[in-house]
């Protein structure tokens, strides 16, 4: 609560936007793809802003796998499948539930906390989805080279982190200060990650969509 | 003599049959033995190792029937909002979680469900609840579960019990909990799979009994024990079949790991009564030994039968055969039959009839001639036509008979003459002399025919010594009886004469001829002249020896011969 005091109170000092870049690695250099790097400080704009996502479901699969969104997004949950989805979560960050539907009948759900959410289907049980809740909008995920770029961040001091599922370090942990209004390139993360968790199996034998 | 040969035939018979019976009885007991037990060895062990590959299926099965249970169970989605409440502590649920537990527990019909969460640790029991909020973590199945993230089944004790258990984990979407349900293994289900495979199976390790289907005070007699035990339980006790002898019973076992180390592998003893495998064995060697006993007891029936039949005549025959040379010709066999036994009987019957006629005549052939040459001529010792040969020939005479008739009265005086030649033919024929004829007062007797004897007339001096002595008996006897004493002379010559059977067919007698009758007759007619009582001529003397007491002796003219003969006195022995 107090950084974000202290966010608030530099808001106005910085100037000019500034796009920032960089790449996500492992420690040994290999690209780490699906992190989220984004900047920590909370934006109390982002919060009153009206904004929506959407996290699809196409032949049994959540799309996109991760979805990162600012605290405050509707997710609408559309099945584009042609069989019923239930979709819910348990976890503490958001928990909910869309019984069983099609197409566009469930309601978006509102993401109101930041944090991690686990989603799944009731029915299948492979079908895994995370969204993401970001305290900002100010967030970029990496691509199959690991690369990413935040563009428009407003000037001003602020810190970056990075995001991995697997990744060993909380994103805290991986913090780096920001020069203000400069745009920086190379801003490197090194991300240790845990080995893969295998996914969730049912009698024994592993079920992939 | 062996006691075999000794043995009656009857005997022989049965101890024959009764030895092949026993022989051929033992031989099929050995045989079947050895058949039957090791058929029996086979079959069991075929069965043990087929109730091993049984057991090892039915606890698969069981495992996989708990497994889709626990599945299924795991996917409720019910069930899946109730264990995720504890991913939050506001909204944690404790007690629907337990009540749960409890209903699933009566649903799948096991003995033990768990909840955890996604760590391993209790969130709720059924029944009870015992070790709620502790990590469970370690324990089989569940660290296995936790790993891989999978459902995992494994063997595991819970308080002293043994449970088959299996865990799953709990998906929302990622691992929010696991599920752990387990069977126990109890007596109960040791005594299902007694009744699923017909064989004892025990849970144990080397020092403890988790379950058996033994009842519990059979145990400490039939399952093996201590090092014993621990031996068998070898890391290479794989589906090893063994013999094992447990008080006084005799087991086949199959080792059977069933995957639990607790810390000590847990092994499945499935037991098999090698005894009672074997018990259809023994009523067939009873039922055999019955058999060879009836066989025996028939065998007896046969020998007595044989006995009755066949030994039963042979025995009579024998008995009759006893008497026949006893000298009891009247017997004859009362056999009447058809067969080779019959034919014996009649056989013997006309051979004891032969017999009998035989004696009969040598009976009244000897009426007429001596015995002796009755039993000469009926032997056929008497050539037809004649023979010479050495004979020594005895006359006797009474004297003065013609006075002696006319002093007693008829009756009285046969009765005296035949008293005394009744001890005269004795005389005679205790040396082996015949007496050949009575003539009147006197006799002749002959020594040396028809049998032939080398001392002929030593013999005949004996009779003639023996004739003396008894009429010395019989003078007092008749002295008693005031009756006249008798006086006799008795002489006896050696010389050849020709014996053989003399007179016409109807009336043939055998007799001897010849010069050295007559001179005896002279010899004996010398003893008046001289007052001897028994007189021998020189050839008699010539051959006595010194055996007798000689007296005088005379050169005497003879009637009808021209030389005098020369006679010597015999007065006893020497």
């Amino acid at each position: 609560m107090r950084r974000l005091w202290v966010a608030i109170l530099l808001w106005p000092i910085v100037g000019a936007a500034a796009t920032i870049s960089g790449r996500v690695t492992t420690p040994d250099g290999k690209p780490v793809i699906d992190a989220v790097v984004f900047v920590q400080e909370a934006d109390p704009a982002a919060a009153s802003a009206v904004r929506t996502a959407t996290m699809d479901q196409i032949d049994k699969t959540f799309v996109p796998g991760l979805l990162p969104i600012v605290v405050g997004t509707r997710v609408s949950f559309p099945n584009h499948d042609q069989i019923h989805h239930h979709v819910y979560s348990f976890s503490r960050t958001k928990s909910f539930e869309l019984p069983l539907y099609k197409g566009e009948d469930a309601k978006p759900v509102l993401f109101d906390k930041v944090g991690v959410v686990k989603v799944g289907c009731n029915i299948h049980d492979w079908m895994s989805g995370i969204i993401l809740v970001l305290p900002t909008p100010w967030f970029a995920k990496t691509d199959s080279d690991g690369l990413w770029q935040i563009e428009n961040l407003p000037a001003g001091h602020h810190t970056i982190v990075a995001w991995h599922e697997l990744s060993k370090q909380k994103p805290e942990e991986t913090a780096q200060p920001l020069p203000a209004g400069e745009n920086v390139r190379d801003l490197k993360f090194t991300l240790a990650l845990g080995a893969a968790r295998p996914r969730p199996a049912m009698h024994g034998s592993r079920r992939d969509p | 003599m062996s006691w075999w040969a000794r043995s009656s035939l009857r005997t022989k018979i049965f101890v024959a049959f009764s030895a092949l019976i026993v022989a051929v009885l033992a031989a099929t007991l050995t045989y079947t033995q050895l058949v039957v037990s090791s058929e029996a060895r086979r079959t069991l062990s075929r069965e043990l190792l087929t109730t091993g590959q049984v057991f090892d299926r039915l606890m698969n099965e069981r495992a996989t029937r708990l497994q889709n249970s626990s599945v299924l169970l795991a996917s409720d989605f019910a069930l899946k909002r109730v264990i995720a409440t504890h991913l939050d502590r506001a909204t944690y649920d404790a007690d629907t979680l337990a009540s749960a537990a409890l209903s699933y527990q009566t649903r799948i019909g096991v003995e033990l469900v768990w909840i955890t969460d996604e760590d391993g640790v209790l969130l709720a029991v059924s029944p009870g609840d015992a070790h709620i909020g502790r990590s469970m973590a370690s324990l089989t199945p569940l660290r296995e579960a936790i790993e891989t993230q999978d459902s995992a089944t494994g063997i595991a004790e819970i308080d002293g019990r043994l449970f088959q258990l299996v865990a799953v984990p709990v998906l929302g979407p990622d691992v929010i909990g696991f599920l752990l349900l387990g069977h126990v293994i109890d007596d109960a289900f040791a005594a299902r799979l007694k009744s699923d495979t017909a064989s004892d199976v025990s849970f144990v390790t080397d020092d403890r009994v988790f379950a058996s289907s033994l009842p519990p005070p059979s145990r400490e007699k039939y399952l093996p024990s201590g090092e014993f035990r621990a031996g068998l339980l070898r890391a290479d006790a794989d589906h090893r079949l063994s013999l094992l002898t447990i008080g006084g019973a005799r087991f086949l076992s199959l080792v059977v790991p069933v995957g639990a180390h607790i810390p000590k592998p847990v092994y499945a003893l499935v037991q098999g009564s090698y005894d009672d495998a074997l018990a259809p064995l023994r009523a067939l060697t009873w039922r055999i030994v019955l058999i060879g006993a009836t066989a025996l007891a028939i065998a007896l029936l046969i020998c007595v039968g044989l006995a009755g039949g066949i030994l039963g005549p042979v025995r009579t025959l024998v008995i009759g055969m006893h008497e026949v040379l006893r000298g009891n010709l009247r017997y004859r066999s009362r056999i009447e039959r058809q067969d080779e036994i019959g034919f014996l009987a009649r056989s013997f019957n006309e051979m004891v009839d032969g017999l009998e006629e035989r004696e009969h005549v040598k009976d009244t052939f000897g009426r007429f001639v001596s015995r002796d040459v009755a039993d000469a001529v009926l032997a056929g010792r008497v050539p037809l036509e004649g023979e010479r040969r050495e004979v020594s020939i005895l006359f006797q005479d009474i004297r003065g008979f013609t006075a002696l008739s006319q002093q007693l009265d008829p009756a009285t005086l046969l009765r005296v003459l035949n008293r005394f030649f009744t001890e005269v033919v004795s005389a005679v024929e205790a040396e082996g002399g015949v007496v050949k004829q009575f003539t009147g007062d006197g006799v002749m007797a002959l020594f040396g025919a028809p049998q032939a004897r080398e001392d002929h007339a030593e013999r005949a001096v004996r009779a003639a010594l023996g004739i003396v002595k008894r009429l010395v008996d019989l003078n007092v006897l008749l002295s008693e009886q005031d009756l006249p004493q008798l006086a006799i002379g008795v002489g006896i010559h050696t010389g050849e004469v020709v014996a053989g059977l003399i007179g016409p067919d109807e009336r043939v007698e055998y007799g001897v001829v010849g010069e050295a009758v007559n001179l005896a007759s002279r010899v004996e007619a010398l003893t008046k002249e001289v007052t001897a009582t028994i007189l021998v001529s020189r050839d008699v003397a010539a051959r006595l020896g010194e055996r007798f007491e000689m007296g005088r002796a005379a050169s005497l003219p003879v009637k009808g011969k021209r030389e005098p003969m020369e006679v010597v006195e015999v007065l006893g022995f020497a």
